[in-house]
């Protein structure tokens, strides 16, 4: 075992960032106690028949139709592709993957468990809008278990490449930092920015969160399970990983932030029973033949008094004249569409930055994850394919379907073949799993960048990690603004959050109260 | 009052809708499109997107379209590892028969060509003297020229010009040994001393009416 990281250099380090003061003195936020957080309250002007084109069936359009039309509107939406939802998409038996240049159908077994979410997966807590529809809707929701302490963690770096559970590095990294950041309380200039009091309690908060004896030192814990015995026998501790052979793994900020809830990936999440798409139909079986399915736009064109469309049906072009319309088509698909939106509109469209991802599934033969005590949570591999989703669903069942790769930036998938693809998730999820070859059946996988109407992910605005620039402030505030009162931009592109629902579903939330603005202001 | 109707008569037809939609998780199949998927990345009519930077197509001389196809169907156009756009291009046409080439072919000649809007501003008298080593093959006016393989150039976006120009400059296009037409273009385009002279000359073209 290597020593660990002297206490010393740890401290340094915490220097050079500003040091430990100065951090305690930056949150000064004591007393704040956010509200909770809750949809909006849609509540628009009955109409009597004005007429919306809404481009595009993703969550945004969706939700734009559904309150419109409760309100007394004519809507009408277009839709590329031969089925709604956008990204999110849900992939089971017959499911057409319409990717170009891979076409896939699904051939899994027909059976309700067996689904894969191929875009949106997950539901916090938080996002009360898509809760609100869920409710609204009657989709049946179930937890989704996003972390598992016994899932593994994986990196060629560390342990020999072979995996270790997640709760023995966690627990160990816990463990370390608190030891680290016990001793660090006995330095002068942190006496004397905390009392007596808050010291002490800032210590038993440590020595419980890192399992600390009472020197104040990390020496293993059961937390991480037993070595041996535990139930019948007294249990014994297992090794402890050393600080220096964890730190060899980059993969720290996975394992342990998982819980943050505030980024929207807690340990408690939700999903709809049988898949996300539920929620997709819900809205869409409602709206009926208000949606043209095959129907690309192929012009928009924002006039005096309204919006008129054009797009293509069974291979004749058509006119949608509207009163207002209501556009969720990815900014990239857009910028390949004539209109006659103001420069700085097209601008600021043509700036936003199709995002990257991928994913990738197979049916299991068998639940072998359950086998190694994992029932749902994500194991982390350092390797392109980065995670790996077990079921958290109809335990103990025959079957299940594993995410066997989720890269959310990454676009390595685009420029591989299907069997180029297989065999990169296959290769390294077999270091995890050694029977994983052998339990895969009839793999699918999912290049949202080749995506036919999709052609990417999650919109990217800021191009610097620092944050957003003034200048792509103020292009976002542009296209919030609709063009001459008539075309609205919506979905997540259309949000400081992208890659989520709620965003998507606020975006359509905040066009719909300024439509209701100008209708209520409009001479009766 | 009329509100409230259509609420009922919207959630009626969704008990309806439900159980023959809904269980069978798909609407519909995929359109049967073939493989004519370009509009997707190359727009409306094939006339190019600056946010895919997938170029234009409409009036692309068939001769000149079919042979990228197969270059990038062979892996003559598209495997340089920094051709960024071009790894792009080549899984779509990986899987192109020699039928769908000829049906594609056929189709993007159905678009009418509008030349593209300029977007960038460079010096175009300094432009016009590096065209003329351009204008051997390409034609005085960009026009292109069949015989010697060479593209028309004028009414092509501006910024995939320059994207190609800086990859034969890197080598990044054209350095496969069986991209015959690609080598000599990457010889050509070391005349261009640098971004400012490829800026110039494809401000240049800007200004040629095919």
């Amino acid at each position: 075992m290597t020593n660990p990281v002297s206490r010393r250099e740890f401290l340094n380090l915490l220097g050079a960032y500003g040091g430990t003061s100065a951090v305690l003195q930056a949150g000064t936020a004591l007393g704040f106690m956010p509200g909770n957080s809750q949809a909006a309250e849609i509540s628009l002007q009955a109409s009597t028949g004005k007429k919306v084109a809404i481009l595009g069936t993703g969550i945004s359009a969706l939700t734009t139709a559904w309150e419109l039309t409760k309100a007394g509107y004519d809507c009408t939406l277009l839709e590329a592709s031969h089925r709604p939802g956008g990204r999110m998409f849900t992939v089971r038996a017959g499911t057409v993957i319409d990717e170009i240049g891979n076409y896939q159908r699904c051939e899994w077994d027909d059976d309700p468990h067996l689904y894969f979410n191929a875009g949106a997966a997950r539901i916090p807590s938080i996002h009360s809008s898509v809760l609100k529809y869920c409710k609204e809707l009657e989709v049946e929701l179930q937890v989704f278990v996003n972390e598992s302490k016994t899932a593994w963690v994986q990196d060629d770096a560390m342990n020999g490449g072979k995996p270790v559970r997640n709760t023995d590095y966690s627990s160990s990294m816990q463990g370390f930092v608190s030891e680290m950041l016990a001793k660090s309380l006995g330095k002068e200039e942190l006496d004397s920015s905390l009392t007596e009091s808050e010291s002490e309690t800032l210590l038993g908060m440590l020595r419980s969160f890192g399992d600390l004896n009472e020197d104040m030192l990390y020496k293993g814990t059961v937390r991480a399970g037993y070595g041996s015995g535990g139930f019948l026998d007294h249990g014994t501790k297992r090794d402890v990983i050393a600080l220096r052979d964890l730190l060899k793994t980059r993969l720290a900020g996975n394992v342990m932030v998982t819980t943050q809830e505030g980024t929207g990936s807690g340990p408690l999440l939700m999903q709809p029973v049988g898949g996300m798409d539920r929620i997709i139909y819900a809205f869409a079986n409602r709206l009926g033949d208000r949606i043209k399915f095959r129907s690309p736009v192929t012009e928009v064109m924002v006039t005096d008094d309204g919006v008129e469309v054009a797009y293509e049906r069974n291979g004749v072009t058509e006119v949608l004249k509207a009163d207002y319309c209501f556009n969720c088509i990815p900014s990239h698909l857009m910028s390949g569409i004539p209109n006659n939106f103001p420069a700085e509109y097209s601008e600021a469209l043509n700036y936003i930055r199709r995002g990257k991802a991928y994913k990738a599934a197979f049916q299991a033969k068998e639940r072998f994850w359950e086998k190694e005590n994992i029932y749902g949570g994500i194991t982390w591999v350092n390797a392109p394919t980065q995670q790996i989703w077990y079921p958290p669903h109809n335990i103990h069942g025959k079957k299940g379907v594993v995410l066997a790769a989720y890269n959310f930036g990454g676009a390595n998938y685009t420029e591989m073949s299907q069997e180029d693809r297989i065999e990169d998730f296959l290769k390294h999820g077999e270091k995890v799993h050694p029977n994983y070859r052998e339990m895969a059946e009839k793999p699918i996988t999912i290049a949202w960048h080749r995506m036919n109407h999709m052609l990417g992910c999650a919109p990217r605005w800021a191009r610097n990690r620092g944050g957003w620039s003034d200048k792509e402030e103020q292009m976002y505030e542009t296209l919030r603004q609709p063009v001459n009162g008539r075309h609205y931009l919506i979905g997540d592109q259309s949000t400081q959050h992208s890659a989520w629902m709620e965003s998507a579903i606020q975006s359509a939330h905040y066009a719909l109260a300024d439509l209701d603005q100008r209708v209520r202001s409009e001479p009766a | 009052m009329k509100k409230l109707m259509t609420v009922t008569t919207l959630f009626i037809s969704a008990l309806c809708n439900i159980a023959s939609q809904a269980a069978e998780g798909d609407v519909g199949v995929a359109a049967d499109m073939g493989d004519r998927y370009c509009t997707t990345c190359h727009g409306v009519d094939g006339l190019g997107n600056i946010a895919i930077e997938a170029p234009r197509l409409a009036g692309m001389e068939a001769w000149y379209l079919k042979r990228q196809l197969e270059n990038f169907r062979a892996g003559i156009r598209g495997t340089h590892g920094e051709d960024i756009q071009g790894i792009a291009m080549r899984p779509m046409a990986a899987k192109l028969s020699d039928e769908s080439i000829a049906d594609i072919v056929d189709w993007v000649g159905d678009w009418d060509f509008v030349p593209a809007e300029a977007t960038v501003d460079g010096n175009v008298n300094q432009g016009r003297t590096a065209f003329q080593s351009c204008a051997a093959c390409h034609g005085a006016n960009a026009e292109g020229n069949e015989a010697l393989g060479a593209p028309a150039l004028a009414g092509q976006n501006d910024w995939y010009m320059i994207t190609q120009l800086r990859n034969f400059r890197a080598g990044f296009r054209g350095s496969h040994q069986e991209d015959t037409y690609g080598s000599q273009m990457l010889t050509m385009s070391k005349t261009l001393r640098d971004e400012q002279a490829i800026i110039n000359v494809v401000s240049y073209i800007n200004t040629l009416q095919k």
